[in-house]
């Protein structure tokens, strides 16, 4: 194994859209802000691809935060909108019937400028799970 | 001297703001050549420096980066831009007839192909300037990108305040800086032209009413766009004089508007839309200031715009129908405003921490003879010859105008009105070519 | 779709320092050398420069290499410049993906974290490439030919725009005639043209091009298909014919009618001094009276009020609902003007009739209204101004020279109630759309609250609906003017011509696939989908037996991937964004890109 540096317990993964949370994110790299590294940003069409088990499985996996930045109801997709919320509603149910902590899993829009709000999500996701750690669920 | 570059495109398009970006991208997506003209040096226009906009409220920047990275990457589409055009007219005499544009590509003092567009030179530049892009509320380096999603990602050298230290120089990994660029000439051969060029707002400094820009806290309201902008000068809304926080913001509508002496004889359209959004979007950022808006009518006609206005009253936004008459500087940097009552019961003042200008619009490019002979209307605006059935229709054949360029223009209609520019000139070449 | 072991090329950027300054890249090409999968690792200064791409080019023609990662700047700057590059090496753009080590990485985090950081996400990067397939762009074939609906101004202006650049059209009326909504007027504010010339300018080249086909007296039954590949069936009111019209694209431009206020809504009904402005235009067409003194239907109009914003900017709580329920929150943008102009060609032609204008706002922004506005006050029409809660009520008058007077709350003096006694009375009744809801439920086309026929976007997507293949055009939207609705038929026009312009249409491959193996017919998928008709159950035999199967039809899906989230077979998923990739791209990242 090379020497690769300590392993990071807490991941954060971030969903973000193409058209909106994406370039958001790259917005904040123009502007060389910094924020916590164990943040992993995966480049989504529309957040509605994942079905519930996608969730519940990062959380088995060792994932300890995942947050969904999407374009609000400025949503392309017609519709993705409001399906993905009604999603996450069912995922929050799942996660309390198995105790994992639903601030684990948040949901926001993010728009191509929103620095700001971005650093936010960031910050306090990875203040939670500083505090109560990765989810410790039986695979 | 004759340039010896010259470029042929089935299109030139004048001006890259929204108008001009959704012209070329109805052309390109048709498949005409099209070459994109800005004087700036990024392509946008107004729309990008926006906040948000009316009346869906949707962040302007993410409206106007889909359309500008789409130009960039079209491929029958080329930018041409921090470009200064020096002459449009259409040339029937060699054995190419159509339009000739002489244009003149502006010195960057960086070598465009070279820059990667890191910022490492702005990073080390030790010489700061007033960034203009935020409304010159806050400070940029001399040489630098012009705004974070600025396109292209190519820095520009204020060459007036360089103190030539060579920081930068050292700096670029690329070796892209070029003291010594010239500005370069070129020809564009097309077989039509599209005048996109906007607008500007008429400079506070001309209105002696209002000041003459000399009374802290009154600002124009691009400024209050920029400083509503999630990207803006402050990150929040703050006073420019102290940086305080304001309890209490006034519009002041047709400034500038619908009264000669004052600037312009006509309705410049936009404004009582985009104060009822700014207030709005204050009302959220500092919920509890005042927040006051003087009006003569309230014009909010265009598609939900006057549920926009209705919803505005409802949050408790307060419209005053009166007048404007004159501004002075009040204590602790306020602004003292003086307004006539509409009901003819005299004249009445108030004192607000911060003022905006909701200033007139006049055109973003004056055509000159002989720069271009195409006629103006006595709005000074492009003239439309046949305003009911074409509206970008002028008395040039195969030149066409579309947007602010046009007449004072929101957003939606700025759109349409390109698409309809796109279809005339299209048709325009189709004609040609089935004539030929 | 992985049958055989990929070979990832990787590439990873120095970006002259920007990158290199934070992340350890030759540390970084050491771990990722080792990923599974990668066959090679290279780093380079640039690697958008010709070098660089040069790299790329040379091992995929080799064959070292079948997929490729480059680490580098935000994939909004370099995305394409790596697919054209792959795809002058000869191979498919498709096997690429985008690792964003700049603004991701370089730029916000330092030190080891940084390195760390950029492996793992290249680790993810060739996870996902490892799952890519070659794709190819969605092509439908289209026919050339587009349907106009409605013939009023937009309609026909659409239709001459298309049909000039060379695609046919064919325009369908309802009504016996074209010209709509301009057959009623007269001088078009604020210049005054004659509605009849504007008309006739345009249908003359309308009815003499050749590629124009007009049905005038017609009814839409039905509407099949999609993008490309339309079919209606129209039939004659008259003589019952029916007809069939395959077309690639349609333009609803349906227009709209004046509000028809109620009985007694400012005494409408009741006193028949009180007209509407739609019923005032053709009388001041038709009236040849001589004098300095209007006359109406024989009477003397010493005095007449105008009452702006009937039926429109109306306010829940304060306007009275029609039977329906709808109130007009909207302004109607076109009728300020216009009321100015009749009242000035009134005043300039009649010089004794005295005219008040009861206003809410006065709303004159176009070019050339302003001074339409100006030059009534010069013609001293009296400007009266109410407000929404306090509206003129009109009432029989105790004086015998006047049949009316109009009892106002006048805010431009003092909000003092005043008595204007009138000899007529003009309502501005605003627009509604016409009744379209047949139509709308036949092509599914969205209806907004304000009842007008709802685009995708007002900025984006303007003149588009949803569905794609389908523009609007004109007063179904929302009010406009003559001009303001010749411009939107334009822009719908040019997207139509852009849309069918080489007879095939080619769509993103992004779209929903179906693993017809895996499929059991569940059908939650097409519960799921988004997008109606881009997702059903059909029937297969396969050996003898009859089985349920999902089928896409590609240039309907969005490509959002509703249907692969609700699947529970895994039988359905988005090419080029598949939810296998995202799973293995969170392996990779929750085992710091050691993967097996
Ligand atoms: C404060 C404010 C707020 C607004 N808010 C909204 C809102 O919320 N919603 C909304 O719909 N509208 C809003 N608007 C209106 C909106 O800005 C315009 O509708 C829109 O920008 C017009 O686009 P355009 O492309 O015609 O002009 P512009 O945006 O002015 O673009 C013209 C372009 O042409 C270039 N140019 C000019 N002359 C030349 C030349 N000679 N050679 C080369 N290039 C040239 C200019 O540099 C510029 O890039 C607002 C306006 C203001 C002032």
């Amino acid at each position: 194994m090379s020497p690769q540096a300590k392993k990071e317990q807490n991941k954060i993964l971030i969903l973000a859209t193409e058209t909106c949370a994406y370039p958001g994110a790259d917005s904040v790299g123009q502007a060389h802000s910094t924020y916590p590294a164990n943040t992993y940003i995966l480049r989504v069409r529309a957040p509605v691809l994942f079905p519930e088990s996608f969730y519940i499985d990062c959380f088995k996996k060792g994932i300890s935060g995942i947050i969904v930045m999407s374009c609000g109801e400025e949503c392309p997709y017609e519709g993705a909108y409001k399906a993905l919320a009604k999603r996450l509603d069912s995922v929050y149910k799942k996660m309390k019937k198995m105790e994992i902590d639903i601030k684990r899993l948040r949901l926001t829009a993010i728009c191509t400028v929103c620095n700001r709000a971005f650093l936010n999500e960031v910050k306090q996701m990875d203040q939670l799970i500083r505090e109560i750690g990765p989810p410790q669920l039986m695979v | 001297m004759i340039p010896t570059d010259i470029f042929n495109f089935d299109t030139l398009v004048v001006g890259g703001g929204i108008a001009g970006l959704q012209t070329a991208l109805d052309l390109g997506d048709q498949g005409y050549k099209v070459a994109v003209v800005e004087k700036d040096a990024s392509i946008g226009g107004k729309m990008i420096r926006l906040s948000k906009v009316f009346p869906t409220l949707d962040c302007a920047s993410c409206i106007t980066t889909p359309k500008m990275s789409a130009v960039a990457h079209h491929e029958n589409i080329t930018l041409f831009t921090y470009c200064e055009l020096n002459s449009l007219d259409y040339d029937g005499s060699g054995e190419f007839q159509g339009m000739k544009a002489l244009i003149t590509q502006k010195p960057r003092y960086v070598d465009p192909v070279k820059c990667i567009g890191c910022r490492q030179c702005e990073y080390v530049c030790p010489v700061h300037i007033p960034d203009m892009e935020q409304g010159g509320l806050s400070a940029t380096k001399a040489i630098s990108i012009p705004f974070s999603n600025a396109i292209p990602q190519l820095p520009i050298m204020d060459i007036e305040n360089c103190m030539l230290c060579g920081q930068c120089e050292k700096a670029c990994p690329t070796n892209a800086i070029d003291y010594l660029q010239k500005p370069e000439e070129f020809l564009i051969a097309s077989k039509t032209a599209v005048v996109t060029t906007g607008f500007d707002l008429l400079p506070v400094k001309d209105n002696t009413q209002y000041g003459n820009g000399k009374i802290p806290n009154v600002i124009d309201s691009l400024q209050m766009e920029r400083l509503l902008a999630p990207h803006g000068p402050y990150n929040r809304v703050l006073r420019p004089s102290d940086g305080m926080e304001p309890d209490s913001i006034a519009y002041v509508q047709c400034a500038g508007s619908r009264d000669k002496s004052m600037g312009v004889s006509y309705c410049s359209r936009v404004c009582c839309m985009y104060a009822i959004k700014q207030a709005m979007l204050l009302s959220g950022s500092l919920p509890l200031a005042d927040i006051t808006i003087y009006y003569m009518d309230i014009r909010a006609f265009g598609k939900g715009y006057e549920q926009f206005y209705q919803n505005a009253k409802a949050m408790g936004i307060e419209f005053i129908k009166a007048k404007v008459a004159r501004i002075d500087r009040g204590e602790n940097g306020s602004a003292q405003v003086r307004y006539e009552l509409q009901d003819g019961s005299g004249t009445a003042t108030a004192n607000h921490d911060l003022v905006v200008l909701s200033m007139g619009m006049v055109p973003g490019w004056n055509p000159e003879q002989p720069v271009c002979p195409v006629s103006k209307d006595t709005d000074q605006f492009i003239t439309s010859i046949k305003p009911k059935i074409s509206p970008v229709l002028t008395d040039m054949d195969g030149l066409f105008v579309a947007g602010a360029a046009a007449g004072p223009k929101d957003i939606v209609d700025t759109i349409t009105e390109s698409g309809s520019a796109a279809m005339e000139a299209a048709k325009f070449m189709s004609k040609s070519l089935m004539e030929n | 779709m992985s049958e055989k072991n990929q070979n990832v090329g990787v590439y990873i950027c120095y970006c002259g320092g920007n990158i290199s300054d934070h992340v350890d890249v030759e540390e970084v090409r050491n771990r990722v050398e080792k990923m599974p999968g990668v066959a090679l690792a290279r780093t380079e200064m640039f690697m958008c420069s010709d070098p660089g791409q040069e790299m790329i080019i040379e091992d995929l023609k080799s064959g070292k290499i079948d997929r490729v990662v480059v680490a580098s700047c935000a994939p909004s700057l370099h995305e394409t410049t790596f697919r054209d590059a792959i795809n002058r090496a000869g191979s498919n753009p498709f096997i690429y993906e985008h690792a964003n080590i700049r603004e991701q990485v370089s730029w916000v985090h330092h030190g080891d974290t940084a390195t760390d950081k950029a492996s793992v996400l290249i680790a993810s990067a060739t996870a996902k490439a490892k799952q890519l397939k070659p794709l190819d762009p969605i092509r439908v074939e289209a026919k050339k030919h587009t349907t106009i609906i409605g013939g009023g101004i937009a309609g026909i202006k659409a239709a001459l725009d298309i049909a000039q650049t060379g695609i046919d059209v064919t325009l369908v009326e309802k009504s016996p005639i074209l010209g709509g909504q301009l057959n009623n007027l007269d001088r078009l504010a604020p210049s005054g043209e004659k509605a009849s010339e504007v008309l006739q300018e345009l249908l003359d080249q309308v009815l003499n091009h050749k590629g124009i086909t007009i049905h005038t007296d017609c009814k839409i039954q039905d509407v099949t298909g999609y993008v490309g590949n339309f079919s209606l069936d129209i039939v004659t009111k008259s003589d019952n014919k029916k007809l069939t019209i395959d077309t690639g694209a349609i333009v609803m431009a349906t227009g709209s009618v004046s509000y028809m206020p109620f009985e007694g809504e400012y005494g409408f009904g009741r006193h028949e001094q009180v007209i509407t402005l739609k019923d005032l235009i053709p009388i001041l067409k038709e009236n040849k009276s001589a004098g300095s003194v209007l006359k109406v239907n024989g009477k003397t109009i010493k005095n007449m009020v105008m009452i702006h914003c009937v039926g429109s900017r109306q306010i829940p709580g304060i306007h009275q609902p029609k039977e329906n329920g709808q109130l007009n929150e909207y302004c109607s943008r076109t009728c300020c003007a216009a009321m100015l102009n009749v009242s000035n060609q009134i005043r300039e032609n009649f010089p004794e009739t005295g005219i008040y204008e009861m206003y809410r706002d006065i709303r004159t922004y176009g070019r050339g209204q302003e001074e339409l506005y100006n030059q009534a006050s010069k013609n001293k029409v009296i400007f009266m101004r109410y407000e929404a809660d306090a509206q003129p009520e009109i009432i029989p008058s105790p004086k015998p020279d006047y049949p009316l007077q109009v009892k106002i709350k006048d805010s431009l003096t003092f909000n003092e109630e005043m008595e204007i006694p009138a000899d007529l009375v003009v309502l501005a009744t605003g627009i509604e759309p016409d009744d379209v809801s047949g139509l709308a439920s036949m092509l599914k086309l969205p209806i907004g609250t304000d009842k007008f026929l709802l685009e995708v976007h007002p900025k984006l997507r303007p003149v588009e609906f949803p569905i794609t293949g389908v523009f609007l055009a004109g007063t179904c939207q929302a009010p406009m003017d003559t001009g303001e609705a010749c411009n939107a038929a334009g822009a719908a026009a040019v997207k139509a011509s852009a849309l069918l312009s080489k007879g095939y249409i080619e769509l993103d491959p992004f779209v929903a696939e179906v693993d017809t193996d895996k499929c059991q017919g569940h059908g939650a998928c097409v519960e799921a989908c988004l997008k109606e008709g881009a997702l059903e159950l059909i029937e297969v035999n396969i050996e003898g037996k009859i089985h349920k199967k999902a089928r896409v039809t590609a240039a309907l899906c969005l490509g959002c991937g509703a249907c692969a989230a609700v699947c529970p077979e895994k039988a359905i998923d988005i090419n080029g964004w598949a939810l296998k990739q995202y799973e293995d791209m969170v392996d990779a990242i929750v085992s710091d890109g050691f993967t097996v």
